[in-house]
This record gives structure tokens, C-alpha cells and sequence, in this order.
């Protein structure tokens, strides 16, 4: 029996493959819900519906073969044509906390998945405590 | 404290409008300050005041570009300067009145400032470099720009005084400068806190530019690298021995009084304990979420409350005088009722003494508006700020930026030198904070990513790839003041409530654009030696401040240094203010602030100006007692 997976399911399964982040990092932002209502909010009802319906048949047609699921994201999810750039714009959300120009939140900021990827913090947030600058990232 | 009889009214509290207001009162004058920023900011009880900054840190955070002024409140009736309005200057748009200035050009002034309690060092980096010697008669010694009526020695006492005040973490020892004296700083001289750690950046960078030789029109020169002294919190360093700085009525000075205990670094405002070290946020500018780093609204904390009264929303507009004896008889402000209302009323600020202390811009402007002090015919000229030119690559190791102050190290080698004779100096501060300036880095990195169709893993390692080996130099130049570089006013730009809109002309000279073309040169040696790839673009269609000289293009940026709208010189004639800082035709007004340097030097201005500013106290309190 296959389950019904609903759209923030899939958003947040797709995000994993589009970002390069797991699943437990992405919860761990705490901004899974935010962006998934950022998705709803700033893309008009057909391009949402027929995004994670593309969604829902690659992530079944592809499971198992991340290389083959990744040739089937880059051709149908990543051009700017594709969902007016929905999937473009889904991962500068999850890494700079943005929805094109727009900051979603400051939590938003704070969360954005840049500074995890570059070994730093965001600038005012997260801070990392006296003196820690001086040596590599832990 | 209400009373029709102040000793002193002043008008601003950023440092300097601070310093003297802490100063005064403490000495048991009584000080009216006017405050054209809103009302909530200049609170400093701790529940009103944690409540007001953390809506700036709130703001910050909700900002799209994430520049100087984002966190505080931009006001039609005290609007402040912002760098998003500097736009190219052509002549379909020119002047340009897009923002609060109105810029003439050929190229548009570069540096904002916060109007608004606390002042500019709200956002200020917090690096606290004195001047060097030679920085005080550079006509003297290299005929060039103009000499001070003060020596760097006359200056010495009021540095230690600002040092205190500002809080400084630096060595002492570490501090070698071209052509200093050994008694440069004091015997057994010590800032009150240790060095903050210089950055792994730093210590990488160092290791093949440190003693590096370079080659400059012909002649040798070998490089250094060394900590930078910084207004924010670190270990107290157990050898400092002052607490406080004191009126000395008998002696008629000011002086550094010693305490028996630790030096006890200062937190923020709304707690003792929070921000007693930087914890590393790396947002020094706009903003410190914990206070670690030193504004100007902990020294107004320190003034003695029952002797100071705060006017806030009260923007001062005109400065009257008696056309006899030359007096200032009052200072007319404009009080607005809340914050983009157009409505106002006016009244009149008197006391014995007026201190302006509203910013180099908004000081002049002042001062033209209200046809005073002006015989010289020098208010509003010679604005000046460093001229940075960056220059930016990636390193073959990862060097790990965004990390930290926004910079912790500085190559002085060019700050003083005979080739001053030529072109100007600069000074190398490393930064901590890769592209962020020049590129606006790593949010465009992330958009050039996707634009080439990268996605998943493959993103997420070329950003770690990309972004943690970002390294960003600067050359920060000092700008030769120019009488047609300048401040002016017009009855045709005014902004919500009447008051003018500064007029900005502004050029670079020759002399300046040399020192871009000998600052690259020296970039070029240290990318080489330390295998860093060049990625510096200078563009000539976007950027708003692209010079070109011998056929080459550069691109300077604003240093948040602005500088020398009142300077101060040796005669009525050639200055606006005399060596005591005050006003050359009306005894009783003085101007505090960057406006009365007549040179920049090489070193971020605001440790000087506080030098100065103690000075100016000094000044006051032997008037008021005379």
C-alpha cells in the first residue's frame, strides 16, 4: 500500500536533495513549516500543484538512485522556466533565509544554511564565543 | 533636571556630544543635550533600553542588504545618510537627490552616518589606531595638505583619556609603526584590556606577508603585520591602572585617576554581565547583539544624571547671536511629536556655553544655515574620508572568514613614509569578513551557483569550497583635504520639517588616485607571495565610485570616516575653529567632532576626535571658571 505523501512531506524530501542538507538539518532549523507556507504564499496555486506533483513522480521513478534522481531534478525541477524558478528559489530560501530580494523572517536569517556550509555563523546570531575566530572552525 | 540657567547646551550624543556631556556633568556643570533621534533610543535604564536595541537587532535581522544603518530607525525629520542611496553619477541624474544627500559629484560622497542616540558608534567598527606624529605637519614634513596647531605629543594625555573611555583592547608592544618615537606611547603604557585575538586568517595570511619585501616605485620596503588596538571588550589587562577621568579644579585639567583594582570592562546597558568579552557575533557593523563592542550612550551613562537634561526629537536648526559682541545667545531646535510627522514646533536652547557636536555634515550645516562662524569661509570644505580600495582573491587553503571583528590585524607599512611627499598613505587593515563588502558574499555566491543549474551536495561543497577560502584586503587611503570637496546648502533641497538637506561636491585628487595605483601594485606583491587568485573587478558601468588614472580603472568605497568640515587651524583666517576647538568669531561656541581634524592620517578618526573632544571639555570647564 503506498501512503499518500502530502505536499510539505515532499517539500521537505525534496529540499534534502536540492540543498545538499539532511533531513534532521533541515529540521534542525526549525523553519520547515515557514518556508513550506513561503512556498504557498509567494507562487500562485497551479505552478505549486504541478511543482510537487513533478516532485511526487520523480522522488517515486528515481528512489534508491540518487544520480538518476539528481539528472531527473536538473532537467525537470532547476531551469529558471521550470515553475517560475520555484526550485531555484526553494534552495536560496533554505541558504540565505530570502524568497528572491524579501527576508521570509529574521529567524529566517538566522537559520540560513550559507553559514553552516562555509564552517561560520550568521553575522549577530549564533555566535560562537570569545576568541573561537583564532583557530579553524570545530 | 530642568533649570533656565545650563552652563552648557549640547547638540548630539554621539561620542563626542557624550563625552563632553559626561564630562561636564561630572565636573557639576549643568548640561542641556539635544538629541535629534527618536525618544526610545536614548534610554538607559535597563528594561527601556534592552527593550530598544533588541528591535534593532530585530531589524537587522529582517533587513534585506544588511548595511550600516539597517538597524536603526531612518527618520524624515532627522533623515541619515545611506549607502544603498549612492547611485552613479551621469549627467541626466546629477545632482543626484536620491536620499538624504544631495550629491553634485563628479562622485558621489561615499560614507553614511547614523543620526539618532548614540550616534555613529552604534555601527562603527570600533578600531581604535592613534595617529602617527608625522600625521600633524604634513606640510611641515612633506609638503603636502596642511600642518595642526597641536602636535601628537599635545594630544598624548587625552588618548590615554580616550583609550579609558572607549575601552581599548590592543599590545602595546605589538605596536610598531613607521617613523614613531620610542616614547610614542607612555613608559609602561598599557590598554586597559589584552589584544583580541587576531584571527586564524590573520595568522595564515601573516605567514608569508609579514617581513615580506615589496617593491614600491623602485624602492624596498618590508611589510608587517600586526594587532589592531579595537574599542571592544577582552581579558582586562591586569597592569592597567586607571579608573576614571577627573575635573582637577585647582590645576585647571583633566586627569586620568588611578584605581586600586582590575580594570572592570564595561557591558551593555541593560546588564553588567552581558558583553564583557565579544563572544565573536562578526556583526561589530551594524551591529553588536551584546554590546561588547564600546557606544557612545555607555560614556552618557556615566554622566551624572541629576545635572544633565535630554531633549530628544529636538533636531537643532539655527544658531543665534548677538552681532555685537559676537555671543551665541541661543540655539533654535525643531521638536517633532513622533516619529515622520511633519508637524513641529520651535523653541530656543540657551546656556552659557554651545558645544555642536552633531556630525561633521550636520555641524556645518548648521553653521551655514545660521551664516555663523564662518570668516574663513572654510565651513563645509575639505570633507575627507579614507578612500578604500579593496582588493579581493581566494586562498589556496581554506582561511575560514565571516569569523570574528571585522578585522584584527593591519599592515602599517605605508602609513608614514617619504613617499608622502608623492602620493598619500594608506593603511592594510585585513578583513575577517571575505567578499562580503565588495560582492556580497555568500548570498551571491549562492544565487551564481544556481544560476549555473548547481544544486544538493554539489552546492553545498562548492559553497564550503568557495566561501572559506574568501580573503579580502584593504587599502585604506587618506584623502588630502580639498576646498572644493564640500558641504553646502540650498533652499531648494530641505527635508520634512524645513531644515536643509546637505549639498555634497566631492572629487578625489591626484594625489589620492597615485596611492591607488601604488596600493595595487603592493596588493599584487601580496596575492603573489601568498599564492592568493586574483578576483578584484573594478567595474566601470555599476560602480558608483570608478576613477580611473593612467588609463587604469579603480573603485573606492567609503570608509564611514567623514572628516574635516570645520577644521581647525592657526588663524581666523584659515580655519574655523582655533586650537581649543572653539569657534574663531564667537567666543562661547565650540565644535566638537571629526569636523575640526584638518588632516585624516592614516588611523580610523574616532579615538582622535574622542582625544580631542576630552580636550574641548578641558577647554570648557577653565572657560566656565574663569
Amino acid at each position: 500500500m503506498t501512503i499518500q505523501r502530502s505536499e510539505k512531506d515532499l517539500f521537505l524530501e525534496i529540499s534534502v536533495y536540492l540543498t545538499g542538507f539532511d533531513e534532521a538539518e533541515l529540521q534542525g532549523t526549525g523553519m520547515v513549516n515557514t518556508y513550506y507556507q513561503a512556498v504557498l504564499s509567494n507562487n500562485t496555486q497551479p505552478d505549486v500543484a504541478y511543482f510537487f506533483e513533478m516532485v511526487a513522480t520523480i522522488l517515486q521513478q528515481n528512489e534508491g538512485n540518487e544520480d538518476a534522481l539528481n539528472k531527473a531534478i536538473s532537467i525537470h525541477l532547476m531551469p529558471a522556466s521550470a515553475y517560475s524558478g520555484m526550485a531555484m528559489n526553494i534552495i536560496n530560501m533554505w541558504y540565505t533565509g530570502n524568497w528572491g530580494q524579501n527576508v521570509v523572517s529574521g529567524q529566517a536569517y538566522i537559520q540560513g544554511l550559507i553559514w553552516d556550509a562555509a564552517e561560520a555563523h550568521p553575522p549577530g546570531a549564533k555566535q560562537p564565543g570569545y576568541g573561537s575566530w583564532a583557530i579553524p572552525p570545530l | 533636571m530642568k533649570t533656565d540657567n545650563y552652563d552648557v547646551v549640547v547638540v548630539g550624543s554621539g561620542i563626542a556630544g557624550a563625552v563632553i556631556a559626561k564630562t561636564l556633568t561630572n565636573a557639576g556643570k549643568k548640561v542641556l543635550l539635544l538629541e535629534a533621534g527618536l525618544q526610545a533610543g536614548i534610554a538607559l535604564d535597563p528594561e527601556e533600553s534592552y527593550k530598544t536595541y533588541q528591535g534593532y537587532l530585530e531589524t537587522f535581522y529582517e533587513a534585506g542588504a544588511k548595511v550600516p544603518n539597517s538597524p536603526y530607525p531612518d527618520l524624515k525629520d532627522a533623515p541619515s545618510i545611506n549607502i544603498l542611496d549612492i547611485v552613479k553619477l551621469q549627467k541626466s541624474n546629477t545632482p543626484s537627490t536620491v536620499g538624504y544627500l544631495v550629491q553634485k559629484g563628479p562622485v558621489p560622497f561615499a560614507s553614511d552616518c547614523f543620526r539618532g542616540p548614540g550616534g555613529t558608534t552604534l555601527h562603527w567598527l570600533g578600531t581604535t589606531l592613534r595617529m602617527l606624529p608625522n600625521d600633524f605637519k604634513m606640510k611641515t614634513v612633506y609638503n603636502q595638505n596642511v600642518d595642526w596647531p597641536l602636535t601628537y605629543d599635545e594630544l598624548k594625555p587625552y588618548y590615554e583619556m580616550a583609550e579609558l573611555e572607549i575601552g581599548v583592547s590592543g599590545d602595546v608592544e605589538e605596536q610598531k609603526y613607521p617613523d614613531i618615537p620610542k616614547d610614542f606611547f607612555g613608559k609602561d603604557y598599557v590598554f586597559p584590556m589584552e589584544k583580541i585575538p587576531q584571527s586564524y586568517l590573520d595568522k595564515e595570511i601573516a605567514k608569508k606577508t609579514d617581513k615580506l619585501k615589496v617593491t614600491l616605485n623602485r624602492k624596498e620596503y618590508e611589510l608587517s603585520c600586526i594587532s589592531t588596538p579595537q574599542g571592544r571588550n577582552s581579558t582586562p589587562n591586569e597592569d592597567y591602572k586607571y579608573g576614571s577621568i577627573v575635573w582637577d579644579p585647582s590645576k585647571k585639567k583633566l586627569a586620568l585617576k588611578t584605581q586600586p583594582k582590575t580594570y572592570n570592562p564595561d557591558g551593555s546597558l541593560w546588564d553588567p554581565y552581558t558583553g564583557q568579552r565579544c563572544e565573536g557575533n562578526a556583526s561589530c557593523v551594524p551591529i553588536c547583539p551584546v554590546q561588547a563592542k564600546y557606544n557612545a550612550l555607555k560614556t552618557l551613562k556615566k554622566a551624572t544624571l541629576e545635572n544633565l537634561e535630554v531633549i530628544t526629537q529636538a533636531v537643532a536648526s539655527k544658531i543665534n547671536t548677538d552681532d555685537h559682541s559676537g555671543e551665541v545667545t541661543g540655539i533654535e531646535y525643531k521638536i517633532y511629536k513622533h516619529k515622520g510627522s511633519p508637524e513641529y514646533t520651535t523653541a530656543t536652547a540657551t546656556g552659557t556655553i554651545y558645544v555642536l557636536a552633531a556630525s561633521a555634515i550636520e555641524n556645518a550645516k548648521i553653521l551655514l544655515a545660521s551664516n555663523v562662524g564662518n570668516t574663513s569661509d572654510q565651513v563645509g570644505r575639505n570633507l575627507m574620508d579614507h578612500l578604500v580600495l579593496l582588493t579581493w582573491g581566494l586562498t589556496k587553503e581554506k582561511i575560514y572568514p565571516y569569523r570574528g571583528p571585522g578585522s584584527t590585524t593591519n599592515i602599517p607599512t605605508f602609513r608614514d613614509g617619504a613617499f608622502r611627499s608623492e602620493h598619500a598613505a594608506w593603511i592594510s587593515p585585513l578583513d575577517n569578513w571575505g567578499w562580503s563588502w565588495p560582492t556580497f558574499s555568500p548570498g551571491s555566491d549562492v544565487t551564481n551557483a544556481l544560476n549555473e543549474g548547481v544544486f544538493g551536495k554539489a552546492l553545498r561543497n562548492r559553497m564550503n569550497d568557495l566561501v572559506t577560502r574568501q580573503f579580502l584586503l584593504h587599502f585604506e587611503v587618506e584623502q588630502s583635504p580639498d576646498a572644493g570637496n564640500r558641504v553646502t546648502i540650498d533652499p531648494q533641497y530641505l527635508d520634512a520639517i524645513k531644515n536643509y538637506r546637505p549639498v555634497i561636491s566631492y572629487g578625489v585628487s591626484e594625489y589620492n588616485l597615485k596611492a591607488f595605483e601604488a596600493s595595487k601594485t603592493v596588493s599584487d606583491q601580496i596575492f603573489a607571495a601568498n599564492g592568493i587568485e586574483d578576483h578584484t573587478v573594478y567595474n566601470p558601468v555599476t560602480d558608483a565610485d570608478y576613477v580611473t588614472y593612467k588609463g587604469q580603472g579603480y573603485t573606492f568605497r567609503g570608509a564611514g570616516h567623514i572628516v574635516g568640515t570645520h577644521r581647525m587651524g592657526f588663524t581666523k583666517d584659515d580655519s574655523v575653529v582655533d586650537k581649543n576647538q572653539r569657534s574663531w568669531e564667537h567666543p562661547n561656541l565650540y565644535l566638537v567632532g571629526c569636523g575640526n581634524m584638518p588632516t585624516l592620517g592614516t588611523s580610523n578618526p574616532t579615538l582622535t576626535m574622542t582625544a580631542l573632544t576630552f580636550q574641548a571639555a578641558e577647554n570648557i570647564l577653565k572657560q566656565l571658571e574663569q
